[in-house]
């Protein structure tokens, strides 16, 4: 990819973190996704793996749920977190592993791990030890409640996290149980501050010199984004309640029936204006006349009722064409999309949300979009996309280029099991075949033509 | 050891509203950055958000706007009148970052572009926040939290799998493009500091969209399509799922069966003191999808004897990864909370003592600034106009009389 930039040169865009090093001992989500998004800013990351202990990643979600052969080069969410950086394995359980990682350490400026305390402390990797290695180092530890504390050592999940927050507590239908994501969603919160974190400490780093530790704790991270219901208990004692989709304000506000099979639109009215050009859209000009529904606070009163009829009057609308007729009525209205919708989304496709990532010619797979970042630097870019390393793919650049090792010394690690191409035990996840997941209600449906649909929407980026 | 702030000599404008926005630039306060917030007269929105202290709605009595804007100083102004707009410009060459989150047409509208603050600024980083992003399509559509959580993708995969979609209570998708527009403002000001800074830098714009802050935060969502075909609903309610929310006598629980990463069927049985589930029924995964409602109907009457913190702690004991559900107020007595210190006692001038949470995450050498106010609208105007921009109180009344200030 090549960019012309405002003085006229043209050049591949190296992004404004060039010149930053990452090691990266990262599992799953929370450091792997924050330092891909520091990847994808040009900071050169080393990601840290072990043959001895497949990450689930990498046996799961395979392409096209086909699991012969290196399947562990093909996982969907490996390469969905492991973007643009170099891949290397090490057992840490050997002392010339450690030493590896030691050498790495003392020629970069983060070190990023999602490991629990207890782990860190047995391989000697704490920030004590690391700046004895590496004066000014940035260490970033990510766990679930903490480095320290009496909860430091408990392992967590996404959801785990999400419940200890105070956030799965406050969501869910009026009346059920508290609901969490579907996905490990706080895994998420704490990567993106984690990101905000590490640009904190370069940037007090470049005035002052001086690195710094960095304790994530991933509840912690969720927990500041919930003031509503925090203060909301220390001011005035009030514990929140589940209300679903509804808004202690707005009304209508909500998820309402579509044409199709499980399609929905969601309508959030803030104002008396928005509210006309709902009932106008919807043809309901008599709704604006009913006495219960001409204020805001009425609305919300009387929202139940209003609810059932906005849901009648939407269930034969399509979703989009209805979002679109809303909107061009200024009022506040989205399609629910689904997997296949946000990624064929016009308005996402239009800003180059999705990039194409060619994969290594061994995986067999073709070129496949993935989703980008939420920000856009005028100026300084992202990096054109590579694919998450093949296990092991850059063992030889990191040593020899990057630690000056000898060849033979490398050939020997190899040989030793330091270092390696593929797990020692390779178990799969064999997920069941999709008619079966049909069947069972976990997919919707499936297209069997879904390679053509991709490769023609996202065609391959142009060769250099 | 250093002891200044993180982000010591960071210069920023603020003509941030409501959530997305004041988030950005109050991570950046928290580490030391100088923010000053620039609200229309009569003050932002975001003053009329709810909750409120003591329910008293004010205009200081915020309570989300007194957390979002701790530590910045405000300076009323009226960007819609020419002295208004003069005064933003004469701000800028000691600016290095400048936050709004105004629909996308708004600023040009008001001559205050891009391309015309850098003309006056290149060192400039200019980040605008906002729904869709500064292009495309849905530029100017309009949205609110649960729009953002529709169009990007993370509702139809929440909620029950025969109800309507769901989305997180209050304002996620806010408080996530507030977070990464803070990252983005660090990476383009990093570039400029590269650059030579103030003087010479290099600034740029930085465009967030919070639909795309929401969309780039996903999992097994667009890649069960590219990977296998496959369109993926809210899962369905399995009554025998290991990981699903148990009722408690106290709450909610999370169980979770693996054991660093395995699943050891004995060992959970064990640990659960249940022998009726040591039985070749339930032993392997197909047993217990066969088996899975009686294994489920086993498992609720079990829980909902069972107190949540005691199975909590003793799951950790035996190195299961079990998870609590905790409430507000559960959440601010923990002890791993306490132990921390993120939930502390702070002196707020309008609203007296009270509990505010602390900072995302620990900086051990340069901590986040806990004991600071949220401003009242204009609070700073004759210290930034009479001390920054050295106008005289004549001037300042002539700003005012012309609506300026």
């Amino acid at each position: 990819m090549v960019i012309e930039s405002k003085s006229g040169t043209t050049s591949a865009p190296r992004g404004p973190l060039h010149g930053v090093r990452i090691v990266e001992m990262g599992q799953l989500i929370a450091i792997p996704f924050a330092m891909k998004l520091l990847a994808d800013m040009g900071a050169e990351v080393v990601r840290l793996e072990s043959t001895r202990r497949l990450e689930s990643y990498r046996s799961d979600s395979v392409y096209q749920n086909e699991i012969h052969g290196e399947f562990w080069n093909r996982g969907a969410n490996f390469y969905e977190q492991n973007r643009n950086k170099l891949g290397i394995t090490l057992d840490l359980g050997r002392p010339e592993g450690l030493e590896i990682l030691r050498r790495l350490i003392s020629i970069s400026d983060v070190f990023a791990e999602n490991f629990t305390p207890r782990v860190i402390r047995n391989f000697g990797l704490e920030y004590k030890e690391l700046r004895k290695v590496k004066p000014d180092i940035i260490m970033v530890s990510s766990t679930g409640y903490g480095f320290d504390g009496p909860w430091a050592n408990f392992g967590a999940t996404g959801p785990a996290t999400e419940g200890a927050s105070g956030l799965a507590y406050t969501t869910g239908y009026e009346g059920g149980p508290p609901v969490m994501a579907e996905i490990p969603y706080v895994d998420y919160t704490a990567g993106e501050h984690t990101v905000f974190a590490v640009m904190t400490a370069l940037m007090h780093r470049l005035r002052t010199g001086q690195g710094q530790f960095i304790d994530v704790s991933q509840t912690q991270a969720a927990a500041a984004t919930i003031p509503e219901a925090l203060l909301d208990f220390a001011a005035n004692g009030r514990e929140p309640t589940r209300i679903g989709n509804a808004d202690p304000v707005m009304s209508p506000h909500g998820c309402y029936p579509c044409y199709g099979e499980d399609r929905w639109i969601v309508i959030a009215v803030s104002d008396d204006s928005e509210w006309r050009g709902l009932c106008r859209i919807m043809g309901r000009e008599d709704w604006a006349e009913d006495a219960r529904f001409s204020t805001t606070l009425g609305r919300r009163k009387h929202r139940e009722q209003l609810d059932c009829v906005l849901g009648e009057a939407t269930a034969n609308w399509d979703s989009h064409r209805l979002m679109e007729a809303l909107q061009s009525a200024g009022v506040p209205a989205g399609a629910v999309l689904d997997s296949k919708d946000l990624l064929f989304n016009t308005h996402l496709r239009e800003r180059g949300f999705y990039e194409v990532v060619r994969h290594h010619s061994s995986t067999e797979m073709p070129p496949l979009p993935y989703a980008g970042r939420p920000w856009k630097l005028s100026e300084t870019p992202a990096v054109p996309p590579k694919a998450a390393p093949l296990m092991g793919e850059h063992n030889d650049w990191v040593l020899r280029e990057m630690l000056c090792l000898p060849e033979e010394e490398v050939g020997r690690l190899e040989e030793a099991g330091v270092i390696g191409y593929s797990p020692d035990d390779p178990r799969p996840v064999q997920r069941p075949p999709l008619d079966e997941q049909v069947r069972q209600g976990r997919m919707l449906r499936y297209e069997t033509d879904f390679r053509e649909q991709v490769a023609r929407a996202f065609p391959p980026p142009n060769e250099q | 050891m250093s002891t200044t702030a993180a982000l010591e000599g960071v210069s920023v404008l603020d003509l941030t509203h409501c959530i997305a926005g004041p988030y950005c630039t109050r991570l950046l306060a928290g580490f030391g950055a100088d923010v000053l917030k620039i609200e229309p007269p009569g003050g932002e929105r975001g003053r009329r958000m709810g909750p409120f202290f003591h329910d008293e709605p004010g205009p200081d009595t915020s309570l989300p706007f007194a957390y979002l804007n701790a530590g910045k100083r405000s300076v009323s102004l009226n960007l819609k009148s020419e002295a208004g707009r003069e005064i933003l410009m004469s701000l800028l060459p000691e600016t290095d970052v400048l936050v709004e989150n105004f629909a996308p047409r708004v600023m040009p509208s008001l001559a205050l572009g891009y391309d015309t603050l850098r003309e006056i600024a290149p060192h400039l980083v200019m980040v605008s926040i906002s729904n869709f992003g500064q292009t495309g399509p849905y530029r100017d559509y309009k949205a609110s939290d649960i729009v953002e959580y529709a169009l990007g993708g993370l509702m139809y995969i929440f909620g029950a799998y025969d109800r309507e979609p769901l989305k997180h209570a209050f304002n996620q998708a806010q408080f996530k493009a507030g977070t990464d527009a803070a990252s983005a403002t660090l990476m383009a000001l990093y570039h400029q500091r590269m650059t030579g800074g103030r003087s010479g830098g290099v600034g740029q714009h930085v465009d967030i969209s919070i639909q795309e802050a929401v969309a780039s935060g996903l999992r097994d969502v667009v890649n069960n399509y590219t990977y296998t075909g496959a369109i993926r609903r809210r899962q369905p309610n399995h009554s025998g799922d290991l990981q699903r929310l148990r009722a408690t006598s106290d709450g909610y629980l999370l169980p979770n069966p693996g054991l660093g990463g395995g699943l050891n069927w004995d060992s959970f049985v064990e640990f659960l003191e249940l022998p009726e589930l040591d039985d070749d029924k339930f032993r392997t995964p197909s047993a217990r999808l066969v088996n899975a409602e009686e294994l489920g109907r086993i498992l609720d009457e079990y829980f909902i004897r069972q107190s949540k913190y005691e199975r909590f702690y003793g799951s950790h004991e035996r190195r299961f990864i079990f998870g609590v559900i905790q409430s507000p107020e559960e959440a601010m007595n923990d002890p791993q909370f306490a132990y921390r210190g993120f939930f502390a006692e702070r002196e707020h001038l309008e609203m007296g003592t009270l509990i505010f949470p602390g900072a995302p995450f620990i900086l051990e050498s340069t901590p986040w600034e806990t004991d600071l106010q949220s401003p009242s609208a204009g609070q700073h105007n004759d210290e930034v106009l009479g001390g920054r921009l050295g106008l005289a109180k004549a001037e300042q009344a002539e700003l005012r009389s012309l609506g300026a200030i």
